[in-house]
């Protein structure tokens, strides 16, 4: 009887872990290389606005709608990207279609946010040729010395943005010692009314150049732009793990005989000549309950001051209050012009500080992922704060439940601001 | 008596020293047994949840010499193109949306699940770590290491070797304290070709994710030399032209 039960027990024994034992498999076609890809991206983004009615850009962007006090918005991204291979050379694109819903209407825009050619012939050497993104600058939240590149959004910084036309090349060496590495990009840049047409004066042909080293474990670039579309400036920028858990960043930016127009409240414009000096610190710390947090410092050295822009929402309050009156919307018209050139920039004063805490899987919840962030104006005391929850539990689908916090004085740029609070549900599938 | 003690305590210290000799010869015998110095590498992340769902990432990795090693991921959509690199103690991750590297740690994790960012661009344990026991009493041997540096994302490794085939059959990692993190557990082995035959699967478990785990599935391993070019933040982008 003992023995049959024991006969027993270790067949159980035996059968039961190669039962629990699962296999896995690797299909080699799942890594065969093929000369062409194609892929991309799909996004549905419904946006919920809760309006500031007295704000400035309010009255700004409705004066002459009745819209209400809450607005929706329907946005919805197709990003479709494709690569073709063959030798040393490589040709790729990325198109981007925004459509947007909203109490302005429909709006469709499509473009190409990048499209270029890639010859490689060995490599320490490249040349592309066509629209792409640089993305010079070490900063999180803000590049001062990514002279070449559209401005990204701080409040979103990761999103992808549409590149420029340029004839750039790269040439890399690796060497041993504390310097391990030297990179040179060269870069051509021209600015024509066909050709990157928004980035600054037409008809000239830029320069722009960046020489990147690995020094002491210490990434520095070394960054210009000159050529008439903008005036000369120059950077740099470096970024080093202090400790295995502990990555420090800074950029530094000069714009010798940056022109600057603003307005008082009356309206009436003036020009200041002077030489401008941005500037970044920050740094990403990692805990051990894996607690990112990621701080920064922006100076602004070609933003405006407290007074300027205070200035500013007032002559839109009176531009506001004749268009009441009399009906003129002059002012406002031209409010809204000088908000395109310049005062509609994303930041666009002087100091800013930039926090974000991400924990990753709190609760051994994996792939969901809460964050907090806020982005401080510390010349008037405004700010924004962003809490939001990631889920990327299904493959290629992420999840993501946004709000928005908008924090400030009358007069002060986030005080100012269309909407007090906003709430946003991304839902982005990849292909 | 001081003879003895004086013959006890030289017989003592040159046996350590010989265990120090052998221990760390035989983990760097373990690194070559485990990979070429230099190589080319195709691998499957797989994280499982408790409820039995999956999540897979597929990798084409590079390595040369000590310091530097390189991943693509090749698959799903939404990670590939995104690319890793390691140069000693720093590392970067590219990801084509933010159209730059940025450095991370090695204690993150790019993929989520057990595996970390130390998992996934690892180098020669004898790199890494120095042996500072090893027990033979066993079936296997048992090799106790401890870091080189700080900057290692586990303080300390016990390692069980396989005696005949001189291969690790599980690595505990564990903190300075001897907390365990995670468990590697190395198994299915296969002959990859140019004289490789090693373990093609390891799975990995943590009492801090209880009920997940995570395999990594090798399935091409080629012995292969690269210019150091390859390794830089400027080649980043560019890693899929590698693959042939």
């Amino acid at each position: 009887m003992n023995r049959a039960l024991i006969a027993v027990m270790l067949i159980f024994i035996a059968v039961f872990p190669a039962r629990a034992e699962e296999t896995y498999t690797f299909d080699p076609s799942e890594i065969e290389k093929k000369p062409y890809h194609f892929g991309g991206y799909i996004e549905a983004r419904p946006v919920f606005f809760w309006a500031d009615t007295n704000a400035a850009l309010y009255k700004l962007k409705y004066y002459n709608q009745d819209v209400g006090q809450t607005l929706q918005e329907y946005n919805f991204k197709l990003q479709l990207e494709g690569s073709y291979e063959k030798d040393m050379v490589r040709l790729y694109f990325k198109t981007n279609t925004d459509y947007k819903n909203s109490y302005l209407g429909n709006d469709e825009q499509s473009t190409f946010y990048e499209a270029y050619g890639t010859f490689k012939p060995s490599e320490s050497l490249k040349a592309d040729a066509g629209k792409r993104n640089f993305k010079w600058g070490k900063g999180y939240a803000w590049n001062p010395v990514a002279f070449i590149d559209r401005p990204k959004d701080p409040e979103d910084p990761e999103v992808g943005v549409e590149g420029y036309t340029a004839l750039s090349a790269d040439y890399v060496k690796s060497f041993a010692g504390p310097l391990k590495t030297v990179s040179i990009t060269p870069v051509l840049f021209p600015v024509t009314k066909e050709i990157n047409k928004s980035f600054g004066n037409r008809d000239y042909l830029n320069l722009a150049g960046k020489i990147y080293f690995l020094l002491y474990d210490t990434d520095i670039d070394l960054i210009f732009l000159t050529g008439g579309s903008k005036t000369t400036r120059y950077g740099a920028d470096f970024s080093r793990n202090a400790t295995a858990n502990w990555e420090v960043h800074g950029e530094f930016a000069c714009f010798p005989g940056y022109q600057r127009t603003f307005i008082d409240r009356s309206g009436k414009s003036y020009t200041d000549e002077y030489n401008a000096v941005s500037y970044l610190i920050g740094t990403r710390y990692l805990t051990s309950r894996e607690t990112t947090f990621i701080f920064e410092y922006y100076r602004n050295g070609t933003g405006f001051t407290k007074n300027e822009m205070r200035d500013y929402f007032g002559y839109i309050d009176d531009g506001y209050r004749a268009y009441l009156n009399t009906g003129n919307d002059a002012a406002l018209q031209r409010a809204a012009t000088l908000s395109e050139k310049n005062y509609g920039r994303i930041n666009p004063m002087r100091d800013y500080l930039y926090l974000r805490i991400v924990q990753k899987e709190p609760f051994d919840i994996l792939y969901f992922t809460p964050a907090i962030t806020t982005i401080l104006n510390l010349n008037d005391g405004s700010f924004n704060l962003s809490p939001e929850i990631v889920y990327t539990r299904i493959t290629n689908l992420e999840l993501r439940l946004k709000a928005g916090i908008i924090v400030g004085s009358p007069g002060s740029e986030y005080g100012e601001k269309a909407n007090d609070y906003r709430l946003e549900i991304r839902a982005g599938y990849y292909f | 008596m001081l003879k003895t003690i004086t013959a006890f305590l030289v017989t003592l210290i040159l046996a350590s020293s010989a265990w120090a000799i052998d221990g760390a010869q035989l983990l760097k015998q373990v690194d070559r047994n485990l990979n070429p110095e230099s190589y080319e590498m195709y691998r499957k992340l797989i994280n499982v949840e408790p409820d039995g769902s999956k999540k897979e990432y597929t990798l084409f990795s590079v390595k040369k010499g000590q310091d530097k090693i390189a991943a693509l991921f090749l698959a799903p959509a939404s990670e590939k193109g995104r690319s890793t690199l390691r140069l000693g103690d720093n590392m970067w991750l590219y990801i084509p949306n933010v159209g730059k590297p940025i450095r991370i740690t090695s204690l993150q994790s790019v993929v989520g699940g057990v595996f970390n960012n130390a998992d996934i661009l690892s180098l020669d344990y004898s790199a890494e770590y120095n042996v500072e026991k090893l027990d033979e009493s066993g079936k296997e041997h048992l090799l106790y290491l401890k870091a080189k540096t700080r900057e290692v994302a586990y303080d300390r490794l016990r390692m069980w070797i396989d005696k005949s085939k001189i291969l690790p059959t599980k690595i505990e990692c564990l903190t300075e304290a001897n907390m365990l993190i995670k468990t590697l557990y190395f198994k299915d082995m296969k002959d990859f070709g140019g004289g490789l035959t090693r373990p093609s699967v390891i799975e990995t478990d943590s009492p801090l994710y209880k009920g997940y785990k995570s395999i990594m599935i090798f399935a091409r391993i080629k012995k292969k030399d690269f210019k150091d070019e390859i390794f830089t933040l400027t080649f980043m982008p560019n890693m899929e032209s590698l693959r042939k």
